[in-house]
């Protein structure tokens, strides 16, 4: 029977770099949803994370307002009985809104859970829900001297999957979520570009699902790379390296 | 005194690397669920047979347990004795009580996470000191346990690198050790209130790490106290009774954490110049690193 070879040692430390020196500045919903069967061990464990996801979403409003943005977090979950887990994290993410609006890193929190039940052998289904906060505000100045702010941002997602177990460890899952975002934009005064007169709006996401595919390989040592793709309004994807306790 | 052991001694607790771990004449073992530190184990000697070595001690180096004596000149007693008195009495009247206070407090994972988290801190000193010492093997490996740590053990709470699969242990080495392994001798032994026993060339370690330490850069000093106080409580309050069993076991206390000190230096750089140069004999004598000069 012919082996099969698993990513060697060397990948880890090459994605980590990666994730690091290829994604330009830090970055908001926070990260990706991930496997659902948690890669902890089976009698309860700690595994952690680094993750990178480049965000896209239009806000409605006016002529809507896209936005961008790259997040970087840090991860630590606890899981068992290949099961369930609940995890933090930790992380920063910049954010532009349409071409005229650029704030730097600023920091935000994710709690989130998720569940699994085996099917098969090979196939099971996944249930995750994740909360994310932003705990500073995004402030910029646009248009000349007119002061925007994106205050108390949020989101909550909720999503279902199948997953299954390929060759050599790995694994594959897809789905669809549901999500919400919110949170208050300020503004000095009128902002031409998107169609907003000076005051304080409320302002959501577009879209309310979306779907999600991803992979998680096995690298060494304890390793793994999971990357995904999301697609609500607009495309989103990242990955992470993960490590096992 | 800080480090939470022997009074004053911030190399004392530092584990000797596994291939040094010989066992000494005598080992008292302070904790039934972990090991009596180095230091401490290699200070406690049976007193009947102190009586026929005097305060020399043996040094089983590898399988053929060749004994190798090493002693320090002494010229400072008095004033060392006097410290020595001082961070004794620190040890019991403020650390000890406040490392007591903080170990029913707080759960023991906890602390051993701050214990990571300062110890990953520390890395700059030791990656220094590996450069230093032409260990770029060592360096290598602290480099790797402090990315591996930093990003995947949270910040350096936890310490994945040490674990069965990664397999990248700490380098025990500093810079003192590092003008040991270049053949600087010892010097003298003296005793610095707060820091513990040392010799001149240690000192040059006390000082060097200070300077490579990241928290000695916090503002304001009060921060930095803080974070300095609670790293040195919090080592502490993993080592309580250590202390306490060296000094009862000794009948000399100044005498046996004199030797005991200079005995782990010794073992330590050599374990250092070993692996260097592991071509040579473990066992082959420091030029000037530790003379056999028998003072008393």
């Amino acid at each position: 029977m012919k082996k099969i070879r698993c990513a060697p040692y060397w990948m880890v430390f090459v994605l980590t770099a990666l994730v690091f020196f290829t994604t330009g500045p830090a970055a908001s919903a926070a990260g990706l949803f991930s496997a659902f069967e948690t890669v902890s061990r089976q009698d309860g464990g700690l595994n952690t994370a680094i993750g990178y996801r480049y965000h896209q979403d239009t806000y409605e409003k006016g002529n809507g307002l896209k936005i961008r943005q790259n997040e970087i977090y840090s991860q630590a979950a606890y899981g068992a009985d290949n099961a369930w887990e609940i995890y933090a994290r930790l992380g920063i993410a910049d954010l532009k809104i349409g071409d005229v609006f650029r704030e730097s890193e600023e920091v935000f929190a994710a709690l989130g859970g998720k569940v699994f039940y085996p099917v098969s052998g090979k196939l099971g289904v996944g249930a995750f829900v994740q909360g994310t906060y932003y705990l500073n505000d995004f402030s910029d100045t646009v248009e000349r001297r007119k002061h925007v702010q994106l205050k108390d941002l949020w989101d909550v997602h909720f999503g279902v999957a199948l997953q299954a177990t390929l060759p050599c460890g790995s694994t594959m899952y897809a789905g669809p979520y549901l999500y919400y975002s919110e949170g208050t934009l300020s503004l000095s005064s009128n902002v031409s570009d998107w169609g907003y007169a000076a005051g304080r709006y409320s302002v959501q996401n577009t879209s309310i699902a979306g779907g999600f595919a991803g992979l998680d390989i096995p690298l060494a040592k304890g390793f793994r790379l999971n990357v995904e793709g999301q697609y609500a309004d607009r495309f989103s994807a990242g990955a992470a390296i993960s490590y096992t306790y | 005194m800080l480090s939470g052991g022997a009074p004053g001694s911030a190399h004392a607790f530092v584990d000797l690397p596994p291939e040094q771990t010989s066992p000494p004449p005598v080992v008292l073992t302070v904790s039934p669920d972990r090991p009596a530190n180095q230091f401490a184990a290699a200070a406690v000697v049976d007193p009947m047979e102190e009586e026929y070595t005097g305060d020399e001690f043996d040094d089983y180096a590898g399988d053929n347990a060749k004994e190798e004596k090493v002693s320090i000149a002494d010229p400072l007693e008095p004033f060392n004795r006097a410290m020595h008195e001082f961070n004794d009495k620190m040890y019991f009247w403020a650390v000890k009580p406040v490392a007591q206070g903080y170990k029913a407090v707080v759960p023991e994972p906890a602390r051993i996470s701050v214990d990571n988290f300062f110890s990953n801190l520390g890395f700059p000193a030791r990656f220094l000191s590996c450069l230093l010492q032409a260990d770029f093997k060592g360096a290598a490996t602290e480099a790797g346990r402090f990315t591996i740590n930093t990003v995947w053990g949270i910040g350096g709470l936890l310490d994945p690198s040490s674990g069965k699969e990664l397999n990248l242990q700490e380098q025990n080495t500093d810079l003192g050790q590092t003008l040991g392994v270049w053949g600087v001798g010892q010097g003298f032994y003296i005793v610095w209130p707060v820091f513990g026993p040392s010799t001149p060339r240690d000192t040059v370690s006390i000082a060097g790490n200070y300077f490579l330490d990241p928290v000695a850069y916090l503002n304001p000093w009060s921060a930095r106290l803080g974070v300095n106080v609670l790293d040195k409580v919090n080592a502490a309050s993993l080592r309580i009774g250590d202390y306490e069993a060296l000094k009862n076991a000794a009948i000399d206390p100044y005498v046996a954490f004199r030797d005991a000190y200079i005995q782990y230096r010794y073992k330590q750089i050599k374990a250092r110049k070993a692996k260097i140069f592991s071509g040579s004999s473990a066992a082959e004598p420091f030029p000037e690193t530790v003379r056999p000069d028998k003072v008393d």
